[in-house]
């Protein structure tokens, strides 16, 4: 295993079980859709998709990854995704992939299915490596794991305080080099950002606003949004903190039933969900905004996404029925267009003062 | 309006009938069987469930339900020239106009009450992403019960397990609604209807490989997909028989669907849903015929009627737009080899991000086997920004080129 020990396998959705990765001795890496490489994968799969699968593809295509890179796992999270798996072994014939097929919902059946596709990752991830991968080492990653998202929890407060030293943009960099770091590194890293903080007055920076969407790693983005006014004080994004929830591992002869079980019913994307509660999501984002004291939302999508962009009404209809104004952006995992959503911005803002 | 559009169809249609026996073809019996279901769909006397497109409908037909995916709806409403105020509607509601047109007409029409209040909803994560939210959108609006069904990607055992268990919780979902058990006895005479079906279909689509064949642009168009909806009734089976018998007697009469038939083409996914004149076009002016639809094919085998929830799961799994593309491909070039198809035409239906994603991949599959795509830009639906002029210089382009090169599959 040493020869493999620090290889990457990569991965681009939230619903990815990384623990598992990095119990086989990889480097869990999220590819992220954050690359100056020119726009091209139009042309394998088709301008109408989201953005996020095309930049990921178009860095598969101008081979802007790491070289130690050697397989990828995609969750069968959307069509978009699904095309992207297609188009990425055609591009790089050459790297392991696998697809892990994710329900929708979070029934018993659904919870036994997705755990027997989590021991067939873990299968197929000890023949990538060569090794099999014991049930303690799994408890282990998982216990790191936790401990991260115990942390990424902690400077999420911090950031709601006002209390995080580089606000949102620096709590978006430390969650993207989670996604990309070995665990232990990120631990460490993460373990020194709260003692830096954590003695930081609190303090109130702007306008309350919780932030929801899909797809936003670039931490500009956050400093752009506070910026216009905002104290952002809590968000829900793949990209963000419903990276990291915590997962359970008390039992190691039923680990994959827990962790699915935890997966299919953590936070949900919008292409999860919970079939005797229609259009939950539009609750849900009331609720954690009403939660966090916020006076206002804004709901930040990708262009082309349907599970976002189909269930966004929803929310728009839900949230008339309250006193929080909301604010819906669509963008393109850029911010090249977001001088004109700034001054939309700087509106809302200027409405909720 | 709409109760009154398919009332006045199947009367229109069986007058005609009626009238003069001879027009009787199979494309006219196939609209009469597909009509009934839209006239019992908004008739308001029986139970009702909106599903996605891979629903086992003929379990659904054995239960008492009138089952039909949402889509069959916004083709209906595109067909009849009356999309584009529901397509407005949906947007002026905050829908996207990006996303699928199949879906936003739907939305658009539940919105401005012109879909029936279902006793339920039954969806499936097959063949889209987009399909599945717009049944929860739906669920929400109507305020009824949702069902999810789960289609896995690959077929293992394991996998059709897991969906032969969700359709099972599916018969006590819809027993618990309807307050009646499934009879075993109309299960069995379901399936024996679908495995009859199934097996006249699989000797129509044999005989439409012939070339010349006796398919063409209109006869057998949508017909894979929505066909799905007749199975498990002896409607299927009849309009299966009627098609195998006309054809079986045009080839004995050596009769073709178009004159001089010359070029072979194959369309994949969506056919365009409103009038058009393209198909008038390839077949008049370059004898270019539409010979088959990438879903005309039976890619499932017959159900044991002992064991039917396994044989349900294993067909939902089994049609090509599930799972990875390669298979699809892969299906692709099968099909092209079975019909001798000299080139297919992809409409690469806007805002259908499940097929027109895959559209280089096909493209480059197809070409691997010789045969050229031509990929359109076109929504399937939505005719307010068809450009026609542009769709028929492309054609004319695409006709143009294959008619100067020979056949892929000539010895």
């Amino acid at each position: 295993m040493t020869d493999m020990k620090k290889q990457r396998i990569g991965f681009t959705c939230a619903y990815t079980p990384i623990a598992i990765v990095d119990a086989a001795g990889f480097v869990p890496y999220r590819v992220l859709p954050v690359t100056d490489v020119p726009d091209q994968a139009g042309r394998i799969l088709h301008d109408n998709l989201c953005p996020h699968v095309k930049r990921v593809l178009d860095r598969a295509l101008e081979n802007d990854l790491p070289e130690d890179l050697t397989g990828m796992i995609f969750m069968n999270s959307c069509d978009a995704m699904r095309r992207l798996a297609d188009a990425w072994m055609t591009v790089r014939p050459e790297d392991h992939v696998m697809i892990l097929d994710l329900p929708t919902t979070g029934g018993r059946t659904d919870i036994a299915f997705f755990a027997k596709e989590l021991e067939r990752l873990s299968h197929t991830l000890a023949a990538w490596s060569g090794n099999p991968i014991a049930a303690d080492q799994i408890a282990r990653s998982v216990e790191q794991y936790n401990q991260i998202a115990d942390n990424i929890r902690t400077l999420n407060e911090f950031l709601a305080q006002g209390k995080l030293k580089g606000s949102g943009k620096r709590l978006q960099e430390l969650i993207n080099q989670a996604t990309s770091a070995p665990f232990a590194d990120s631990l460490t890293l993460l373990d020194a950002e709260i003692r830096n903080n954590q003695l930081n007055p609190a303090r109130q920076n702007g306008i309350p606003v919780f932030l929801f969407g899909n797809v936003m790693p670039d931490p500009d983005f956050f400093s752009l949004i506070e910026d216009c006014g905002v104290q952002i004080v809590g968000n829900d994004f793949c990209t963000s903190t419903r990276m990291f929830e915590n997962l359970p591992c008390t039992d190691k002869e039923t680990l994959f039933t827990e962790i699915s079980g935890q997966l299919l019913n953590k936070p949900p994307c919008a292409r999860t969900f919970d079939p005797a509660r229609p259009g939950k999501i539009a609750d849900d984002v009331i609720q954690r905004a009403k939660s966090l004291g916020a006076q206002g939302i804004i709901g930040h999508s990708l262009k082309f996404c349907d599970p976002y962009l189909a269930r966004l009404p929803m929310v728009r209809d839900a949230v008339q029925g309250t006193d929080i104004p909301l604010l819906l952006l669509e963008g393109d995992c850029t911010l090249r267009s977001f001088g004109q959503q700034r001054t939309r911005i700087e509106a809302f803002v200027e409405m909720l003062r | 309006m709409m109760k009154q559009y398919f009332d006045d169809l199947v009367n229109g249609i069986e007058a005609k009938l009626k009238e003069d026996p001879g027009s009787m073809s199979p494309r006219k019996i196939y609209a009469l069987e597909v009509a009934k279901i839209g006239r019992r769909l908004y008739g308001g006397e029986e139970r009702v469930a909106w599903c996605g497109v891979t629903a086992p409908f003929d379990l659904l037909a054995a239960m008492g339900i009138t089952s039909c995916f949402v889509e069959f709806i916004g083709a209906m409403l595109a067909s009849t020239g009356m999309v584009s105020e529901f397509l407005a509607e949906a947007e002026q509601a905050g829908f996207a106009g990006d996303t699928c047109a199949y879906h936003k007409s739907v939305l658009g029409a539940a919105r401005k009450g012109l879909m029936p209040v279902p006793d339920f909803l039954i969806a499936t994560s097959c063949p889209c992403t987009g399909g599945l939210a717009v049944m929860e959108t739906l669920a929400r609006h109507f305020q009824k019960d949702l069902f999810v069904l789960n289609i896995p990607q690959e077929e293992t055992q394991q996998s059709v397990q897991y969906l032969a268990d969700q359709i099972r919780d599916m018969v006590n979902f819809v027993s618990n609604h309807t307050g009646e058990a499934l009879s075993e006895d109309r299960l069995r005479e379901a399936i024996a209807h679908t495995n009859k079906a199934r097996e006249i279909m699989v000797d129509v689509y044999k005989m439409a490989m012939n070339v010349p064949s006796p398919a063409n642009g209109r006869l057998l168009g949508n017909f894979g997909i929505v066909v799905a909806l007749l199975l498990g009734t002896k409607a299927a089976v009849d309009v299966a028989t009627v098609y195998r018998d006309s054809f079986k007697e045009m080839l004995e009469k050596g009769i073709s669907g178009i004159p001089d038939e010359r070029i072979r083409l194959l369309w994949i996914q969506n056919r365009i849903q409103f009038k058009n004149p393209l198909i008038d076009i390839l077949e008049t002016q370059y004898n270019a015929s539409i010979v088959s639809d990438e879903l005309n094919d039976i890619t499932w085998d017959p159900i044991d009627p002992d064991d039917p929830y396994i044989g349900l799961a294993r067909r939902a799994i089994s049609i090509p737009f599930n799972g990875q593309g390669s298979r699809r491909i892969k299906h692709l070039q099968q099909m092209a080899k079975d019909y001798k198809i000299d080139g297919a035409i992809n409409p690469c239906h806007w805002g259908c991000r499940q097929g027109s994603g895959a559209r280089g991949l096909i493209s480059k599959g197809l070409g691997e086997v010789g045969v050229p795509v031509l990929n359109l830009e076109v929504d399937c639906i939505d005719s307010r920004n068809f450009a026609e002029g542009q769709l028929k210089t492309r054609l004319e382009a695409f006709t143009e080129m294959l008619d100067h090169r020979s056949s892929p599959w000539e010895a």
